[in-house]
């Protein structure tokens, strides 16, 4: 009986929380000594060496419209008044709205067969961020959190996750780590951030800075180096006496806050340092500049970097939801959008990073392909449009197809759950990989049932 | 097939094993001190497990570590510098249990239990901005029933019972009721079936209600017809509203639930597989009630319990707390008895058994290890955890060291959460995943304590109380200071190796300048020895020892 409850519990329950115990020990912050932080930093040892894959979301918050982008209807009343272009493929058209985009389709796949179970804001966000329903008491961690978790490197300068203007508030739950913990949460930047208050008088790029990075207006440097020199050295003492998940999470928190603090990398959040006309032609606004800096944080090793849009003009939240006077809105979203994103896989491309960097566009759902009375488009979960493009995939080609009134997905219907499991094959991460979860049972990444993309793989 | 059987055979043994094992409740007088008896009795049998897995406890806790966690645990906050100095100086024997008395009849009582069981009741709050909005009503209506010492089955039955019917809990986010628990569900029968099986009686039903459990025994029509019993609760049908600021009713004639996707009716049920007869005109979430919060239902008493303890500890009995399943067997099964049994004897007086915890030997033993070698099976209970604080927690007890005092009315009652200082924190320091040993700190929660406006305020030397208090205090040098700062912060006095550490440090900063240079004037001096302060008031609030509960 007695070995018996000991073995259970070694590998049971509590066996993840002592893996993540031990890989914080082995990581130095459990017991390291009197100025370990400052020491670390003046090291400067951590390098990447062969580099790993990286994942950009591009969020469309409220829902993109599928027809009025990737799914032209030119021979069917649902198309609308908007035209279709060709691209530098030869067979393919897109929408007139995505100029810049069309000229560089051989990068480029637009999934238009997803069929997801919710058109509703809320859950729908839950539903794509996560590739699971919210349902029961399992907290399913956000996209970002899952990849960043497999692809990261521990103890690096710059955090595993960062999230660029987040509109958070149609589902705080769908931006989280869940069960991952803290130790996976995103690095928040960008005014939308907030779920309760918004600082709506924030320019853009005020607005991209990380908070509370420098020591209070009224403390020295010096003497801020002295504090933690000071506070490292107490606290060693109770790492040492009490150890366990929340303190070492703790060390570690602080240990990577302060490598942040004080390490050159966070240069990468200093805008400033790129030409002008690269700036320009990303776009002088949030999206724009979000973008530049994803470009920046992933060069620098970030795996996982989300970008928001928001919206264009006036409040920041759900722009995509085009229930009214669809057009005009989408031409004024696509304008921010089809430039940064054009411009993001260029410069990815000339820096050589574009085969390793996958760029994932999509919303919660997508937009009815019949127009309202209002001029616009309302949700529209049963087929819609999701694109990948960079790295990972075979550019250049579509993939599913919807009936030429956009009602109906032809054939090849893809799930939130599918689309998961394509973006983690696409980064060489196993999307039946296992997490402890906060149920106390394991959960795979993506769905068990999934069913990834294996066709548009590079 | 056969495990459904399997089940109904086990469910029933259990209620049998149970009635069984514990004499009744009516035929055993109380005597005065029930209190210390459970004490001893957990202490008992969480000895035995020692024995039998050769393990040797950690030693008692000194009167700061037992002061700073029982506050922290049943007030939610650490106690002030006054509190512990108070407690140090009481030299009577019984001053463990007499604080517990006092801070269960004090205010800071209900504020954090109303948080616990707001948190274990509505979790969608934490992330639904919409659920936020309805729980000043549902928040106020706990606060004043726990202030009340309404017992455990009365709060449930009156959740379970609630009058839906004309309410709204959008727009009557005010009123005193707990309908923010069914708005929070959406008012599904689905919703509110797993709800409250997981939370009352420990079972998680909903895998079942798309296919049958796959580790348990539960099949899909356990869950609807248990879900009916909730099925006859509708939004109020308005015209030019998307629907939710209608108000609610209930159809008493509404007695059945169509399975989705099916054909099949299913009548309500309870989980041991019996179908009620509902009084006409009445809820069926009335007689439901009375089948759940009755005295002879095992999983009701024993879910509560472990609940409880599982807060106390940072690890159920059973664990996760709301998991009871064949596969998941408590650690401690007769102390799970006892617990359960003493609480329905004490007629679901949760503060009974907060009593008796409190008072075990193994609640107050440390939390202190000589190294991470000598951790044991945390579910051997023979060290304290170490736990991490909630938001709320951890705010209070800033407010505590640093001297800040929000009122009541301002940080909790009816007000909606924007904008203030606490919104913002407790936005920022949340986390949704509510196992205490496993809480961890984010980056930007670190940043935010080594740089934000709260902490610096805090230990600025224009804006911080504690540290003007002490500054000024006649007759203190920097020893008395450094330990006052102790005080407030860890709630006990340094040791004599970190005295002198920082000691040497706030006098180093003072120091005289090396011959040939100018030497500092008296003013410079003491602005130089009051930001050396301030710097170990820093370090204190920034430490691990600080943001844990230990």
């Amino acid at each position: 009986m007695s070995a018996a409850f000991k073995a259970e519990s070694l590998i049971g329950r509590n066996s993840v929380s002592r893996r993540d115990w031990m890989r914080m020990a082995a990581a130095g912050v459990a017991g390291s000594s009197m100025s370990g932080w400052l020491e670390e930093l003046a090291a400067d040892t951590v390098a990447h060496k062969s580099r790993r894959r990286s994942v950009i979301l591009l969020w469309m918050s409220g829902g993109p419209t599928q027809i009025d982008t990737f799914d032209v209807k030119p021979d069917h009343v649902n198309g609308g008044p908007l035209k279709p272009i060709s691209t530098s493929v030869p067979g393919m058209q897109i929408c007139e709205t995505l100029p810049k985009l069309s000229r560089m389709m051989e990068h480029i796949v637009p999934i238009r067969s997803m069929s997801t179970k919710e058109g509703d804001h809320s859950r729908g966000t839950y539903h794509l961020r996560t590739g699971y329903l919210p349902q029961g008491p399992v907290h399913y961690p956000t996209l970002g959190s899952l990849l960043s978790n497999e692809l990261g490197v521990e103890n690096s300068r710059l955090p595993n996750f960062v999230s660029i203007s987040p509109f958070r508030r149609f589902n705080p739950a769908a931006y989280g780590p869940g069960f991952l913990g803290p130790r996976s949460s995103p690095l928040i930047v960008g005014d939308g951030g907030r779920v309760v208050f918004p600082d709506e008088n924030a320019t853009y790029e005020q607005s991209l800075q990380v908070r509370n990075l420098d020591q209070a207006d009224d403390v020295t440097l010096s003497q801020a180096d002295r504090r933690l020199a000071m506070l490292n050295d107490f606290d060693s003492g109770f790492r040492r006496s009490h150890p366990g998940t929340p303190t070492a999470s703790h060390a570690s928190a602080y240990s990577q806050a302060v490598r942040m603090m004080r390490s050159h990398a966070v240069k990468a959040f200093d805008l400033d340092e790129e030409e002008d006309t690269l700036r320009e032609a990303y776009g002088k606004n949030q999206f724009g500049q979000g973008c530049l800096l994803a470009r920046r944080l992933v060069e620098r090793g970030v795996p996982f970097v989300e970008v928001s849009l928001n919206g264009v003009q006036g409040n920041q939240n759900f722009g995509w939801d085009t229930h009214s006077n669809n057009f005009e809105a989408v031409k004024t979203l696509t304008s921010v959008l089809d430039p940064a994103w054009a411009t993001l896989l260029n410069d990815l491309n000339l820096r050589g990073l574009l085969d390793s960097t996958l760029v994932v566009w999509m919303g919660e759902f997508g937009r009815t392909p019949r127009i309202n009375g209002s001029s616009g488009r309302d949700h529209w979960a049963e087929s819609w449009t999701t694109v990948l493009s960079g790295g990972g995939v075979q550019g250049g080609q579509f993939f599913g197809e919807t009936t030429p009134d956009g009602m109906k997905v032809k054939d090849r219907p893809v799930s939130a759950a599918d689309l998961l499991a394509t973006i983690c094959h696409a980064v060489g991460v196993d999307p039946m990989g296992q997490n402890m979860s906060n149920v106390g049972r394991p959960i795979r990444i993506a769905d068990p049932e999934a069913k990834p993309i294996m066709e548009i793989l590079a | 097939m056969t495990g459904a059987y399997r089940f109904s055979c086990c469910f029933i043994a259990v209620i049998g094993l149970c009635l069984t094992a514990e004499p009744s409740a009516a035929e055993q007088p109380l005597t005065p001190d029930d209190v210390q008896k459970l004490a001893n009795r957990i202490d008992d049998l969480i000895a035995e497990k020692w024995k039998e897995n050769d393990v040797v406890s950690t030693s008692p806790s000194d009167d700061a570590e037992f002061l700073r966690r029982v506050w922290l645990d049943v007030a939610g906050k650490i106690p002030t510098a006054a509190d512990s100095q108070d407690f140090f100086d009481d030299q009577s024997s019984d001053k463990r249990r007499r604080v517990v008395d006092e801070l269960l009849n004090g205010p800071n009582y209900v504020v954090n239990s109303a948080n616990f069981w707001r948190a274990v009741l509505i979790p969608e709050a934490d992330t639904d901005f919409n659920v936020q909005f309805m729980l000043p009503g549902f928040e106020s209506w706990l606060r004043q029933r726990l202030d009340e010492d309404k017992a455990y089955d009365d709060l449930v039955r009156e959740i379970l019972t609630m009058p839906v019917s004309g309410t709204n809990a959008f727009r009557n986010r005010n009123t005193l009721n707990p309908i923010a628990f069914y708005e929070s569900k959406e008012i599904k029968p689905e919703n509110l079936a797993a709800a409250t099986s997981r939370m009352f009686l420990g079972i998680r039903i909903e895998c079942a209600q798309c296919h049958d459990h796959p580790f348990d025994t539960w099949k899909q029509n356990d869950f609807w017809g248990y879900a009916a019993f909730f099925a006859a609760m509708q939004r109020e049908p308005q015209r030019g509203s998307n629907g939710f600021l209608s108000q609610l009713k209930e159809l008493f004639s509404q007695r059945t639930l169509t399975v989705p996707g099916t054909d099949e009716v299913v009548k309500a049920t309870y989980l041991t597989g019996e179908s009620p007869e509902i009084p006409a005109g009445t809820s069926a979430r009335m007689t439901l009630a009375d089948w759940m919060t009755s005295k002879d239902n095992p999983y009701f008493a024993r879910t509560a319990a472990n609940r409880v303890w599982g807060h106390f500890f940072g690890i159920g009995i059973v664990h996760p707390v709301d998991d009871f399943s064949e596969l998941n067997p408590p650690s401690h099964p007769k102390l799970l008895d006892v617990l359960a049994s003493e609480l329905v004897k004490h007629d679901f007086d949760m503060k009974f058994l907060v009593r008796a915890i409190t008072a075990s030997r193994t609640y107050q033993l440390t939390s202190s290890v000589r190294s991470a070698d000598d951790v044991t099976d945390p579910r051997l209970f023979s060290r304290m955890s170490v736990k991490g604080l909630t938001a709320e927690q951890l705010y209070a007890s800033i407010g505590q060291a640093v001297g800040t005092h929000e009122t009541f009315e301002e940080s909790q009652r009816g007000r909606f959460q924007g904008g203030t200082t606490r919104a913002r924190f407790i936005e920022e320091f949340s986390d949704s995943n509510s196992e205490p040993t496993e809480r961890q700190t984010s980056v930007l929660q670190a940043l935010s304590m080594m740089n934000g406006r709260l902490i610096n305020d805090a230990t600025g030397l224009q804006s911080s109380r504690t540290l003007a208090g002490i500054l000024d205090y006649p007759g203190f040098d920097n020893s008395r200071r450094i330990e006052t700062l102790f005080l407030a912060t860890l709630n006990r006095r340094p040791r004599p190796d970190e005295l002198e550490r920082f000691v040497a440090y706030v006098d180093s900063s003072t120091a005289e300048e090396p011959p040939g240079k100018r030497q500092p004037g008296e003013k410079q001096r003491f602005e130089k020895r009051d930001k050396a302060l301030s710097d170990v008031f820093w370090t204190l609030l920034n430490s691990s020892e600080f943001s844990l509960n230990h």
